[in-house]
């Protein structure tokens, strides 16, 4: 009935009230709490302010002291953090350097060749319950399991020199490689073959002699892993080869054996200019 | 010329978006400048083919030279197949040359002692990838052109990329026939399938971007501009602080491999409350639960910076490019179980 509506309606405007009396409390609040920012922000400055000034008035008048004082603290510290830093660089170009992690250590092998810094591997190594590898960068034709069946829980120093041999050998072969592909380009009849370990070397190029071109095969294998020259080498000329082009084919087949691939090229052209 | 390889390469070249018809097709390098110049490109792919097999029909090309269109042209668009990762397993500790002459020979025969009907054709890329195309017929059927396999094999590794196509029961004869060519003892299917080949080879062959401690070389990180407008005081930045350097210990700094789905198998029993009275019985509750994604890990990575997800995140979901898998059985105590070993 009417009676009911009119509670209804009574208790609405009541529930209405309440809002809006809550609403005005928070409003009230955040004034309150900006003005305090306010404040607060305007205390800061002044503090701010105080300070820069005190420590001029110091700087001028301390005298040289503290000046000295503050100097030389500060140089001594730059001059630590520099020589760590030098320290840690020498770490990383001794090709193995290694930094203490929550569960163990990781490693960081870096691999050069010949004065030429290549890619870097890492090792997260743990060292609790046992000493395992917990993950690694280290390309998967690499035999890192086999190495680390073999040395990783007796000789962990050794673990590292020899993954660090395998690792620099597979870069300094790559790298000449690569520098053959494009340094010697011309004298390369097709492509380079080769495989991921680059410890098979298959190609063709061509030697001048007496302003004639022969073409020469030369396959390469690379039997020992850690090292970054071939085993073994087999280079020929055409069958029906005059002899003179044996006894070539023969000397570089030795050439290949000694020498870096590209530093053979070179001596190669090298050759031909004297000759020619 | 065959109809068949007439109509084969009539369809491989519809394939190939209109703009990169001629580079795919000088990379084939059957059909010479000249006759390439002769093409029309702004005609509609269907005349385009048509001319296209008309100059293929000066040159008399045979299946095996079709055949290796087709192969340009998955090389090219690799992430139209599903491709399944396997793993090869090696009982001695020889050093391995690997021979690729050698490794053809014996893989074409120990697959034609088997099944002659086939055509086999390798393709050698500058990254040492090899990729073999099989084409299948049967003891009595000449070989399906449409019925293909492709293998992506680097030499000395010991994965091995497939993308089979409807005729899953070659998979054995194939599977064999790579052990015996690659001097392997056996192999098995890993758990890991994606369309985009190059980020499973990055999975597997670990060249996605680990975040390693290091000292040195010391990477710059680029810290985000953020906008430095003072009167903004980030009110919880030391946790979103942590979110991001959680989220990097984790992820790393670089792109993500490429995944679009994980899918977890569960076999745990179903916890509820004794008063719900769900289920009686005490079996584990089956459950699939599958995310999918056009990039799954990149958006994995930002959950937590874009505050939809604690960090860190579920190891579940944290662990599969460092375990190389997508697919997970979760039984009930221990947590997932691996893939079984299984030799052909």
């Amino acid at each position: 009935g009417v009676l009911a509506h009119l509670e209804m309606l009574e208790a609405q405007a009541h529930e209405l009230a309440l809002k809006q009396e809550e609403t005005e409390q928070q409003e009230e609040k955040l004034a309150r709490l900006k003005a305090r920012v306010q404040e607060l922000r305007v205390q800061r400055d002044e503090l701010r302010a105080k300070r820069e000034l005190q420590q001029k008035q110091l700087l001028e008048k301390g005298g040289v002291v503290t000046d000295l004082a503050q100097h030389s603290a500060q140089s001594v510290l730059e001059w630590k953090i520099k020589s760590i830093k030098a320290m840690l660089q020498v770490f990383y170009l001794t090709g193995i350097s290694g930094k203490l992690t929550k569960r163990g250590v990781c490693f960081c092998i870096s691999t050069a060749y010949e004065g030429t810094y290549l890619d870097c591997y890492h090792l997260d190594v743990l060292t609790k319950p046992e000493v395992q590898i917990q993950r690694h960068s280290v390309p998967i034709f690499i035999p890192l399991e086999q190495i680390a069946n073999k040395y990783l829980q007796t000789d962990i120093g050794r673990f590292l020199s020899v993954l660090s041999d395998h690792l620099n050998a597979y870069a300094g072969r790559r790298y000449q490689a690569d520098q053959l592909e494009e340094h010697f380009s011309d004298l390369i009849e097709g492509t380079l073959q080769r495989n991921s370990l680059c410890n098979l070397l298959v190609f063709n190029y061509n030697v001048s002699r007496d302003s004639k071109t022969f073409p020469f095969s030369a396959k390469l294998l690379y039997g020992d892993l850690c090292c970054s020259l071939p085993t073994e080498v087999i280079v020929s000329c055409t069958p029906n080869a005059p002899a003179s082009l044996a006894e070539i084919a023969a000397a570089h087949s030795d050439v290949f054996r000694r020498m870096a691939l590209h530093k053979a090229f070179h001596s190669f052209s090298n050759a031909k200019e004297t000759q020619d | 010329m065959d109809e068949i390889v007439a109509e084969y390469i009539r369809r491989t070249v519809l394939k190939i978006p209109r703009d990169e018809i001629m580079t795919v097709l000088q990379k084939w390098g059957l059909l010479s400048e000249t006759q390439l110049q002769t093409i029309n490109f702004r005609q509609t792919k269907d005349s385009i083919s048509q001319d296209v097999v008309q100059l293929c029909e000066e040159n008399s090309v045979d299946i095996k030279q079709a055949a290796v269109l087709d192969i340009i042209y998955n090389h090219i668009y690799p992430n139209k197949r599903v491709w399944s990762v396997y793993q090869m397993n090696k009982m001695g500790e020889e050093t391995d040359f690997f021979d690729f002459t050698d490794f053809k020979k014996k893989f074409k025969r120990r697959l034609q002692s088997a099944l002659k009907n086939v055509t086999i054709n390798f393709r050698e890329y500058e990254d040492n990838a090899i990729w073999i195309r099989i084409a299948w017929g049967t003891p009595y059927k000449k070989p399906n052109q449409y019925k293909t396999s492709y293998v992506v094999y680097h030499s000395q590794t010991p994965y091995v990329f497939i993308s089979a196509s409807v005729l899953k029961s070659n998979l054995p004869l194939l599977c064999q026939a790579l052990v015996v060519a690659s001097n392997y003892h056996d192999i098995r299917e890993m758990e890991l399938r994606s369309h985009c080949l190059n980020s499973l080879k990055d999975i597997v062959f670990k060249r996605y971007s680990q975040n390693f401690q290091t000292y040195y070389p010391r990477q710059e990180r680029n810290v985000a501009a953020e906008n430095v407008d003072l009167r903004i005081i980030q009110e919880n930045r030391n946790e979103k602080e942590r979110i991001q350097r959680v989220n990097r210990e984790v992820f790393g700094d670089g792109p993500q491999p490429k995944l679009e789905f994980a899918q977890y198998k569960l076999e745990t029993m179903f916890k509820s409350d004794p008063k719900m009275d769900v289920l009686e019985t005490k079996e584990p509750f089956r459950c699939l639960v599958k995310f999918s994604s056009p990039h799954l890990l990149e958006s994995l990575k930002s959950l937590a910076p874009a505050g939809m997800a604690d960090a860190p995140l579920s190891p579940l979901l944290t662990c599969i490019p460092q375990k190389a898998r997508n697919y997970f059985r979760i039984r009930e105590r221990k947590g997932f179980l691996p893939g079984s070993f299984v030799s052909p």
